[in-house]
């Protein structure tokens, strides 16, 4: 079978056609961006883009996903330069443990590729299934409203 | 000198005494760092510098903050130097990263070491071994805002981790590397417990199956495990599914019903508590203002990050290992114990930590991952599932307490606080029992006691605890005690206040003789436009409280919380204020960073934080069972810090000592109701109650 990681084709051979998609990313394409966190899909720090959605890929089975186009947090910066969401997490030096924040900002791109200029209720919508520990999302808001717009 | 310094200098005369059969645990070491270390993280060759990081970097981001005192104290641009994270092959052993002691204890021998290295290449000396002549702290060029110090540079790793760098211990890789797990009873890890029946073949059965491992490495305290090996790291959950392993589980753990076992008022009704934090004797006649129950409950560290080990044998007798840890130095030791290795053969790398708290201090999935590389003879990396770092890893431990407060002509006259907890440091999770009955004997728990002595004069004061070893295990959490008891210590002197309807900022200045503590509660003061008045608007009532603390005598914190109840009971807290003095900020954004985490870590104190558990086990499995705040739960936050010329401290757990006391002040406030069991249930807080109590 075959999925598209970032622009990329990828095939995967049988022996990972039981694994999530997570793992694969991580284990099979050494892809660490995206993180291991509960196993469940309640913790947001998996996150990664399927066909324009942001998805759990902890819960999602790679065997659902011939064809489908992945994009990962690997694939955000075009030739070096930062994208406009990841600037802005640096501008707010966003980042204490950064284990989550992987996650955070893919969702957030999800968010501003669907919404450009959410409002701080669509914010907060959107980003509550993405938790963090550090408690940097005073830093996480502000930096989604930096980069409404830019998107 | 006080009876519990007397005692531990005895200690060591105790364990020569109490050797007989018993074989000593790994301690950790905890060396002083100075110059002469410093010189060794801090190198020059060829024009590039690099730094060494003598400390773990787990998201209070100290590798930006030492970057900036290396730089400026050697009078080079950021670009010029490169920081590796520690290794232990690389550096003299440094102590682990706990207690918000980096900046405190190892700033400074950075900066000499600095110093040192910079003079002697300007005289021309490029090569050789240097030695340090310490100088004043103010002929120090870091310990001033410069060029770095007092400014806020690019946070170091913070590329790597927006754009997903493999920088943790979980993303590490090695060639040909499997995939481990190891299995253990859903009981108390204190029960005796060990595989009994499984079914080997279906295992086997599963593709990608490597290996089943049965090791006495895997033994944690009475759960001896069963290890998994696989090719995948699905794999693993398939064949766990195709063992159904049935377990010998012997007996029921003591105190299940820990309700009961903590009750501090069934303890006090005894008498005075074991160990003594302050010796005064109020008066135990007449009547108390305040008589106040405050109960938590056990609570998860609840980093995103399970833990993880990577560990590779290069022959029998040679180990790499690559962690996730606060104590890369106490990992190789306990490594090289159980092993029987040199500690010189034991080569441990650590990793950026995604969220520690305290709860990485000890050795657990390392031992796992060894074990199992060992038996396979490949690299092998384990990483717990959520519901084994809830089960198998220790906790901040559940505590009760009871306060009582005589307020005599606007003071404080008494004041009578008695703790009952379990473990902070002694913890049974890295102790054997025969040091167990020792430390419970001869030292107490000085984790406990953290933070239980007010910040307050406070006329004659007794505070006392018990320690209570419980079924599942404690530890270190962030702040120790001091986060639990400044939520009871500010939450009498809020009721205090109350008692004789004076202001609550104003009647802690009465009591305060700290300029330091009496500087930020009236800088919060000034920040929230303290006062404001409860009110209620279409049944949400709403409130303000503040609270205050110093933390290990050296940083300090108020904070001014507003909240906001729901008819049905639920708290919202709607804004928080925080005034933070470290004495000299090396990095202000990054020192409000850290209040902002510990403001949150306050909140979620008092709304959230809550693991479940039974018969001595816990049931929690995701953090649906666990919750953590999301980011709609987290409130504006306004953080300011004071100007101070004072030693640079700490800020990794100061303001919670602040943070969750300020905000069950705020709901009482709102509400006329005290919260006394922590986290707050809505049950208690239904605008019926409140009427009734207000």
């Amino acid at each position: 079978m075959e999925i598209h990681v970032n622009g990329r084709a990828v095939v995967v051979p049988p022996d990972w056609q039981e694994e999530t998609l997570l793992q694969v990313l991580r284990e099979m394409q050494g892809l660490k961006g995206a993180k291991f966190g509960c196993g469940v899909g309640s913790c947001g720090a998996c996150t990664v883009i399927v066909d324009g959605v942001a998805a759990r890929s902890c819960v999602t089975p790679v065997a659902g996903l011939e064809g489908a186009r992945i994009r990962t947090i690997e694939g955000l910066a075009a030739q070096g330069t930062l994208h406009p969401v990841q600037q802005a997490w640096l501008d707010q030096a966003v980042p204490q443990c950064g284990y989550c924040q992987a996650g955070q900002i893919m969702t957030a791109v999800a968010l501003l590729e669907a919404n450009p200029t959410p409002s701080d209720t669509e914010i907060e919508a959107e980003m509550d299934g993405n938790l963090c520990r550090c408690g940097t999302g005073q830093r996480i808001r502000a930096a989604i409203q930096n980069a409404a717009g830019r998107v | 000198m006080r009876r519990r310094d007397f005692l531990t200098a005895g200690l060591s005369v105790a364990f020569v005494g109490a050797l007989g059969g018993c074989s000593l645990p790994v301690f950790p070491k905890r060396p002083d760092p100075t110059e002469a270390h410093a010189l060794g993280w801090i190198r020059c060759r060829d024009g590039a510098y690099r730094l060494t990081l003598p400390r773990i970097e787990f998201g209070q981001n100290i590798a930006t903050a030492l970057k900036q005192i290396a730089c400026q104290e050697l009078g080079i641009s950021w670009s010029e130097l490169t920081v590796d994270p520690q290794e232990t092959t690389a550096i003299a052993r440094v102590r682990s990263t706990v207690g918000s002691e980096s900046v405190l204890f190892f700033a400074e021998p950075l900066a000499q070491a600095c110093a040192t290295l910079r003079d002697a290449i300007a005289s021309g000396q490029l090569k050789g071994e240097l030695t340090v002549t310490p100088r004043a702290r103010e002929d120090l060029h870091s310990f001033r805002a410069g060029a770095f110090v007092g400014q806020s540079p690019a946070l170091e790793q913070g590329w790597d981790v927006v754009t997903g760098q493999p920088i943790y211990v979980s993303d590490q890789s090695q060639p040909d590397m499997l995939y481990g797990r190891v299995l253990r009873a859903h009981a108390s890890l204190e029960v005796p417990t060990k595989p009994k029946a499984w079914n080997a073949a279906a295992a086997q059965a599963v593709p990608g199956f490597v290996a089943l491992v049965e090791d006495d490495v895997f033994t944690r305290v009475g759960s001896q495990g069963l290890g998994l090996v696989a090719r995948t790291p699905g794999a693993l959950d398939r064949i766990e599914a195709a063992l159904d392993l049935e377990w010998d589980i012997a007996g029921q753990p003591v105190h299940a019903d820990l309700d009961a076992a903590l009750d501090v008022d069934a303890r006090l009704a005894r008498g005075d508590l074991d160990h003594e934090v302050l010796d005064g004797r109020p008066d135990a006649e007449g009547e108390w203002q305040v008589d106040l129950r405050i109960d938590t409950a056990y609570a998860a560290h609840g980093a995103l990050e399970p833990r993880a080990a990577l560990a590779a044998f290069d022959g029998p007798d040679r180990l790499d290992v690559w962690v996730g840890s606060q104590d890369a130095f106490f990992i190789r030791d306990t490594l090289a114990q159980e092993l029987s290795l040199d500690r010189d053969a034991v080569h441990v790398r650590a990793c950026r930590v995604g969220g520690a708290f305290g709860g990485k201090t000890i050795c657990t999935v390392e031992l796992e991952a060894v074990g199992l590389a060992r038996a396979v003879g490949r690299p092998v990396k384990v990483q717990w599932t959520r519901a084994q770092e809830y089960q198998t890893a220790f906790h901040r431990p559940p505590s009760s307490h009871r306060l009582k407060v005589r307020v005599r002509d606007g003071r404080i006259r008494d004041w009578r606080h008695g703790i009952v907890s379990s473990h902070i440091l002694f913890t049974s999770a890295a102790l054997p029992r025969w040091i167990q009955r020792i430390t419970d004997i001869f030292i107490g728990d000085d984790g406990v006691a953290r933070g239980a002595t007010p910040p307050y004069r406070l006329g004659a004061a007794r505070t006392d605890f018990d320690l209570l070893r419980l079924p599942i295990h404690s530890g270190p959490w962030r702040g120790l005690g001091a986060g639990v008891n400044g939520l009871a210590v500010e939450s009498a002197m809020d009721e205090a206040a109350r008692s004789i309807g004076a202001d609550p900022i104003r009647f802690r200045l009465d009591h305060v003789e700290d300029p330091r503590l009496a500087g930020v509660l009236r800088r919060v003061a000034t920040i929230s436009d303290w006062p404001a008045k409860s009110a209620m608007l279409d049944g949400v009532r709403t409130g303000r409280g503040v609270a205050c603390g110093i933390y290990k005598k050296k940083s300090y914190a108020a904070v001014v919380a507003e909240v906001a109840v729901d008819p049905d009971g639920a708290v919202r807290v709607t804004g928080l204020w925080c005034a933070h003095d470290c004495g000299m900020v090396i990095n202000p954004d990054q020192v409000r960073a850290q209040c902002e985490g510990n403001l949150v870590w306050g909140l979620s104190m008092v709304l959230y934080d809550d693991l479940p558990h039974e018969d001595g086990f816990v049931t929690a499995e995701s953090f649906d069972d666990a919750p953590i705040p999301r980011l709609s739960q987290v409130p504006p936050m306004v953080v300011d810090l004071i100007d101070s010329q004072a030693p640079p401290s700490g800020a990794g757990e100061t303001a919670i000592v602040a943070a969750p006391g300020a905000i069950a002040n705020a709901i009482r406030d709102a509400t006329g109701h005290r919260p006394e069991r922590f986290p707050v249930q809505p049950a208690t807080l239904l605008a019926s109650r409140g009427a009734e109590a207000g």
